[in-house]
């Protein structure tokens, strides 16, 4: 049947016609190659902040100061401007027009960081439910940290890294939350996801993934723990237990198990679990110890099957660490383990050391399985469940509109015709799980991402929130749909592009999620202010 | 349960045929490899172990905990270390995994009358294993090393059972 394109007829269209059942949210975002940021504001005076992210519901533009101290937040606005002539569509936008407030005014501007702390800029998350924010400041990172106290040898140690919980409808400091001598991942969020209102935060020092919740109050209230322990009150369970064991060797009398230390707890590992597995690993040996014994009947063959592929990589199993946690549901965690020479950025050298993910139900404190980096039934799951590794929260519906193989044919096209290129399909298959557990809130939900809608260069730019190296070129979006054409270009960068050709520059595109409204910063290596481009439709 | 099936399955770089050292060649280390043959050929019931890497001489077992005992659903790991001098000397039996036992020290190490003084250069670890076993079923409270587990098993059997329970669900699941 044809269609036009043209949006008036497309509002015509949709007074009369009801589209398929569960289809009217597609049908409306077609508006959206109506739609376009086409029209671009060059080098916009602009404060010199560096620009974080819109919020996912489009309320709030995040920044943060250049001394990295001041947390800065913008309301995206529509620009007005008035005009004397008839036509005015003809005319340049006025000069008073083109200014950055008059896209965005400014909220507040609050000091987060403290003396030696500093914000970590390339961290922030965002409760929509309560307009929450999340953000870091932490103070420098030692890299040959001595490995106390039960530290992993080899991560580096930050001496304090502070989360920041803040109202973003008016900057208040609501909580607060501490970790001393540790390191968690803040690069991209990788250390920390949300779904809803459960974080999970990974000391990798400590091996310990903190399950927090964000009350309505705006408290930060610890849930659990895991990695030593797997419960929240198994080490209460435990002390409790060896005081009474103790009392009652001294005083040779049944003294039952108490309660009464409950206030001591915390105030250090108790020393006899030093030699004992760690919770998670026993859970996790135990899993694999139980697949291979179940997996063979006849006790000879069992026997030398767990001796060569189980006793003989004990220690390897026992050695490996959590580098990455994300949430599947409020109850199970989808845990990333590799060795400790695999380095914070694990998935660049993903091929030298073993990787494993691992399911785990926080309840029932299970494995629920567990698969090498390399493996092809994970990698299936993966192409056609990738959605189900997307765990957003309840109320932001609009997350399920980003594209991903699973919910998009022509991104399952391209994963298809890399996958047919690559030589050495275990390679190929390392490399893509290698984005498990995915980062949260790493994705912008903008329909111009929306790879039905338009096409455009994955390498130049895309949904993924990341800093890329940027050309000259502008970038194209073509239509996905009749009639197939170029609708709008994005330039980062000066209109004329740059006076030293060779200097190398980075990109970065924020997109507002629901209007046709894009900043593109671009900055050359060498200290200069960067270039901010506002993409709008005019 | 098992969800993923083989997930466990893994291949590390090293080759998995090689676990037996090829300087081996003491006496001690040609007892325990026999003792591995042994251990392969027949091994007991609901109990298993291997070298640990390439070290013969340092082994980890695994005991799933027998059915009808506090500790039934538990799988208990264990690092047992053989002495340069084995079968003179006993080997060292640790256990890995947190368990209530009054014959186990708050350190994990096993202390049973055929690990110290009772050992025999007649013993093989299967029968290490077989006794280490039997006394998940039958704790030993007057040679025990945590008195306090020993009265309560002695005074208050039911309750003990529930503490053990309540450990194997938390420690050794």
């Amino acid at each position: 049947m044809y269609r036009s394109s043209n949006i008036v007829a497309r509002i015509f269209e949709r007074q009369i016609c009801t589209p398929a059942p569960s289809t009217s949210v597609h049908h409306a975002r077609r508006f959206y190659e109506n739609l376009v940021p086409s029209y671009t504001v060059y080098e916009v005076e602009c404060p010199d902040h560096s620009f974080r992210k819109f919020t996912d519901d489009g309320q709030y533009l995040i920044s943060f100061s250049r001394n990295h101290q001041e947390l800065i937040v913008y309301r995206p606005r529509w620009l007005s401007f008035s005009c004397k002539d008839e036509d005015c569509d003809k005319h340049d936008l006025p000069s008073r027009a083109k200014r950055f407030d008059s896209f965005f005014t400014q909220l507040y501007c609050v000091p987060l960081a403290s003396c030696n702390e500093l914000i970590c800029k390339d961290f922030f998350l965002y409760m929509e439910s309560n307009q929450f924010g999340l953000f870091a400041t932490s103070t420098a990172q030692i890299h040959d940290a001595p490995a106390a106290g039960g530290a992993v040898h080899g991560v580096p140690s930050i001496e304090k890294i502070t989360f920041h919980l803040l109202r973003l409808e008016d900057g208040e400091i609501l909580d607060k939350k501490v970790f001393c001598n540790d390191f968690v991942n803040l690069t991209h969020n990788m250390g920390v996801f949300l779904y809803d209102d459960l974080l999970a935060i990974v000391s990798l020092r400590y091996q310990t993934i903190h399950i927090l919740q964000i009350r309505d109050s705006g408290n930060l209230v610890d849930v659990r723990a895991i990695g030593e322990f797997c419960r929240e009150d198994d080490e209460l369970f435990l002390n409790s237990n060896a005081q009474g064991l103790a009392l009652s060797d001294k005083n040779k009398q049944h003294q039952l198990p108490g309660n009464q230390i409950e206030n001591h707890v915390h105030q250090g590992q108790p020393n006899l679990g030093i030699s004992f597995l760690p919770g998670i690993k026993q859970r996790l040996l135990s899993f694999i110890f139980r697949g291979l014994w179940n997996e063979e009947r006849d006790d000879s063959l069992r026997s030398q099957r767990l001796r060569k592929r189980f006793y003989f990589h004990f220690q390897d199993y026992v050695d490996l660490i959590i580098w990455k946690v994300q949430f599947l549901d409020r109850h199970h965690l989808l845990i990333k383990f590799g060795s400790v020479d695999g380095g914070p950025q694990v998935s660049r050298n993903a091929d030298h050391h073993p990787a494993f993910v691992a399911v785990y139900n926080m309840d029932t404190t299970e494995i629920v399985s567990f698969y090498q980096n390399s493996a092809d039934e994970l990698y299936l799951l993966f192409e056609q469940f990738c959605d189900h590794f997307h765990a957003t929260s309840k109320n932001s519906m609009y997350m399920n509109f980003i594209s991903s193989h699973s919910n998009n044919i022509h991104a399952l096209e391209q994963l298809r015709s890399i996958r047919d290129k690559a030589s050495n399909s275990s390679q190929f298959v390392k490399k893509m799980l290698a984005s498990l557990p995915f980062s949260c809130q790493s994705q912008s939900p903008s329909p111009y991402f929306d790879q039905s809608l338009f096409r455009f260069d994955d390498k130049l730019i895309s949904a993924t929130d990341r800093h890329r190296q940027s050309t000259d070129h502008p970038i194209k979006f073509i239509l996905r749909r009749y009639p197939y054409s170029l609708k709008f270009k994005i330039k980062p960068g000066p209109e004329a592009g740059n006076m030293d050709g060779r200097a190398k520059k980075i990109s970065s595109f924020l997109f507002h999620p629901i209007l046709p409204l894009a900043l593109s910063v671009q900055q050359t290596l060498f200290l200069q202010p960067s270039v901010v481009n506002i993409h709008f439709r005019r | 349960m098992m969800i993923s099936g083989g997930g466990g399955r893994s291949s590390w770089s090293s080759s998995t045929s090689s676990w037996v050292p090829t300087t081996s060649v003491s006496a001690s280390g040609k007892r325990i490899q026999r003792e591995m043959v042994e251990l392969n050929n027949d091994p007991p019931p609901d109990s298993s172990a291997g070298p640990k890497g390439d070290n013969l001489y340092h082994w980890i077992a695994t005991i799933i905990g027998t059915p009808g005992t506090p500790y039934q659903g538990g799988i208990f790991f264990l690092d047992i270390k053989f002495p340069s001098d084995y079968p003179f000397k006993p080997p060292q039996v640790v256990f890995k995994t947190r368990i209530y036992h009054c014959n186990v020290d708050p350190d994990g190490l096993v202390s049973m009358g055929i690990l110290k003084d009772d050992w025999s250069p007649a013993l093989t670890i299967t029968k290490v294993l077989l006794a280490v076993r039997s006394i998940l079923t039958n704790p030993d409270p007057y040679n025990a090393v945590v008195p306090g587990i020993a009265h309560l098993y002695l005074g208050d059997r039911a309750k003990h059972d529930d503490i053990a329970a309540e450990w194997t669900v938390r420690f050794a699941k």
